[in-house]
């Protein structure tokens, strides 16, 4: 596989202020990446250059061997949607998606029919003589879905379209976007502060702070193997507890407070090594007494959030608060205020040096 | 209480329509003066509008002065509003200011200021000294109404046009304009009536080679009371409510006409 999307060494200045630094990042063929971080993170404005709206300061943007760094908006063959949509409001669906073909030259008669066979490709067969106010919120999406990929660009971005969505449209979306994507093979780069999206849908995650790309990994990689505490705790629910190593050799690491930990892992570490430990939720366990062959320590319980098939459990042990996800039939032995045992394995303990 | 407003709506719709209301007839009255109630009816002071070129030039000058202004005050509009919405720049909060200026200055302090000003230029009792005025007043009320669209004008839309491969002017073209269509449309019928309307300015600078409808009213009104006045008024009555009530027409009309009972789509 070669590169097929290419950001070398992006950087982005208003001013003073570095909006992106030094962000470079192959993307395959076929690809569906997420970008994703906080709001001003700088995932924004990432697709902004790619899509030729913003100009980078530095750096260079290759699709296909090709740089189009110098190339105008409208000479980039790239489709995006909107996280509102943009579609025309003085045009009707099947105009809107006919729109990119008529700038191409594509006659009316056979323009207005491929753009009626790809509304049928995004399950709006029928609807193409309505006007945009006359569609709902998500029939409107699939609209500005066809309307950027009637042109088979090369590129397909996607600017946290799914924000304006109630939740289960939302799920509905991301199934269907996925469906579309994959059925067209067309490169994709979504962008997303919504982890749960961004672990649903990508191939491969860009997680974005501060303008910086912090991890680039796949979704489970990212839950499982962060590569600094940010993304440990942007994504998921996190335990992070801060230590030193205490032997590299025999992977040991202590905690003031919880004293001597042992942790999973292939890196040797320097002794001595100031380190922080991940302790996902739901790798812990919760008892009245401790268990043996697991590292235990005790928790007072503050609040108990219940989701009815689980239960999030929030405490303190000693001075550092922890979260555990327990099934919902587990959280019937404890009330909050009470004293209880927390306990995980070793292999659940991941070590991060950033 | 409810019916005491109600009752008080009532008054104050009367006495806004009063004027409305006595104009009408007045224009059919046989008196040789306005007078209400009229002591008769006839036809004969439309005739004498529509034949004397005495009424007909000014009416004439006035579309003709107004029609000039609307392009003038749109041509600077458009993209004055577009720099000013869309851009930031130094001084952009004092351009901001002298295009709004015109409406805060009384129009009797501009009158005079264009009497001295144009004297000198030789622009004084000319139809091009006239436009120019009236663009003047007529910008800050096209600007007005212009910058509100534009600022409600989703930017996205363009950029989505761009990225669908249409080219800055052709984005313009195909979204921008027909998207801003209504604005334009009503932000021009605003810098027409406004022209068509002024009286002040006209009466100091339009002099006899250029004479207005307002201004040849007003002069008719301190001579002579001729009821051609009312006339004049009942026209432009029935030319403003023609214009309010036709779109309505046409909407009513256009829901009449059959819908397709299967989307245009289907197969």
């Amino acid at each position: 596989m070669t590169n097929y999307l290419q950001l070398s060494n992006i950087t982005k200045t208003y001013g003073h202020f570095t909006a992106l630094d030094d962000v470079s990042l192959s993307v395959e063929k076929g690809e569906f990446v997420t970008f994703l971080g906080p709001s001003g993170s700088g995932k924004t404005t990432t697709l902004m250059i790619i899509a030729g709206f913003e100009k980078a300061s530095g750096g260079k943007v290759e699709v296909g061997g090709q740089s189009i760094s110098e190339l105008a908006p409208h000479e980039r063959n790239i489709g995006i949607v909107f996280q509102n949509y943009a579609l025309f409001p003085h045009k009707t669906a099947v105009e809107n998606v006919y729109f990119p073909l008529q700038m191409r030259g594509v006659s009316r008669s056979q323009g207005l029919r491929q753009a009626e066979d790809m509304l049928s490709l995004v399950g709006l067969k029928g609807f193409g003589h309505r006007h945009p106010k006359e569609l709902s919120g998500g029939q409107q999406q699939r609209v500005a879905l066809a309307r950027a990929l009637v042109f088979e660009p090369s590129l397909l971005l996607l600017d946290e379209p799914l924000g304006a969505l109630d939740k289960n449209l939302r799920e509905q979306m991301q199934i269907e976007i996925k469906r579309i994507q994959r059925s067209l093979g067309v490169t994709t780069i979504f962008v997303t502060h919504d982890q749960s999206e961004a672990m649903s849908m990508s191939d491969r995650i860009v997680v974005f702070e501060k303008g910086r790309i912090e991890q680039v990994a796949a979704p489970l990689d990212i839950y499982h193997r962060p590569q600094t505490s940010f993304v440990a705790a942007f994504i998921g629910e996190s335990n992070l507890i801060p230590a030193i190593i205490t032997s590299g050799a025999v992977r040991t690491a202590e905690n003031p407070t919880l004293g001597a930990f042992q942790y999973a892992g292939e890196d040797a570490l320097a002794d001595g090594q100031k380190v922080t430990l991940l302790i996902r939720p739901e790798h812990i366990k919760l008892s009245r007494n401790p268990i043996e062959g697991r590292k235990n320590a005790r928790m007072i319980v503050e609040t108990i959030v219940n989701y009815g098939d689980n239960a999030l459990v929030i405490g303190r042990a000693g001075d550092i608060p922890m979260r555990v996800r327990v099934l919902g039939a587990d959280v019937v032995i404890i009330r909050e205020g009470e004293e209880c045992c927390i306990s995980w394995a070793p292999d659940a303990v991941f070590v991060i040096t950033k | 209480m409810n019916t005491f407003m109600r009752w008080a709506g009532f008054i104050v719709v009367l006495f806004i329509a009063a004027p409305l209301v006595i104009v009408v007839p007045m224009s059919f009255s046989n008196a040789n003066s306005l007078q209400f109630p009229p002591p008769g009816y006839w036809l004969g002071y439309y005739r004498a509008y529509f034949t004397s070129m005495d009424w007909l030039i000014p009416t004439w000058n006035s579309i003709l002065i107004a029609t000039a202004t609307t392009i003038l005050t749109m041509a600077l509009v458009v993209p004055a509003t577009f720099a000013l919405v869309r851009h930031k720049f130094r001084g952009k909060g004092f351009a901001d200011l002298m295009m709004l200026m015109p409406m805060a200055v009384p129009h009797i302090v501009m009158a005079v200021g264009y009497y001295s000003y144009f004297g000198d230029l030789g622009l004084v009792h000319s139809h091009l000294g006239v436009i120019l005025a009236h663009t003047c007043l007529s910008v800050p009320i096209a600007f007005l109404v212009l910058s509100a669209n534009l600022k409600g004008f989703d930017r996205n839309l363009e950029r989505a046009a761009q990225s669908l491969g249409a080219s800055p002017a052709k984005t313009f073209l195909h979204v921008t304009l027909p998207i801003l269509r209504p604005g334009l449309v009503i932000s021009s019928l605003f810098a027409f009536i406004q022209s068509f309307d002024e009286t002040v300015v006209a009466i100091f600078i339009s002099g006899r080679d250029a004479e207005t409808l307002p201004r040849k009213m007003f002069d008719s009104i301190r001579q002579e009371a001729d009821p051609v006045i009312a006339v004049i008024s009942t026209l432009l009555f029935v030319v403003v409510l023609v214009g309010i009530a036709a779109p309505y027409f046409a909407s009513a009309l256009r829901s009449r006409a059959p819908k397709p009972s299967r989307p245009a789509g289907a197969h």
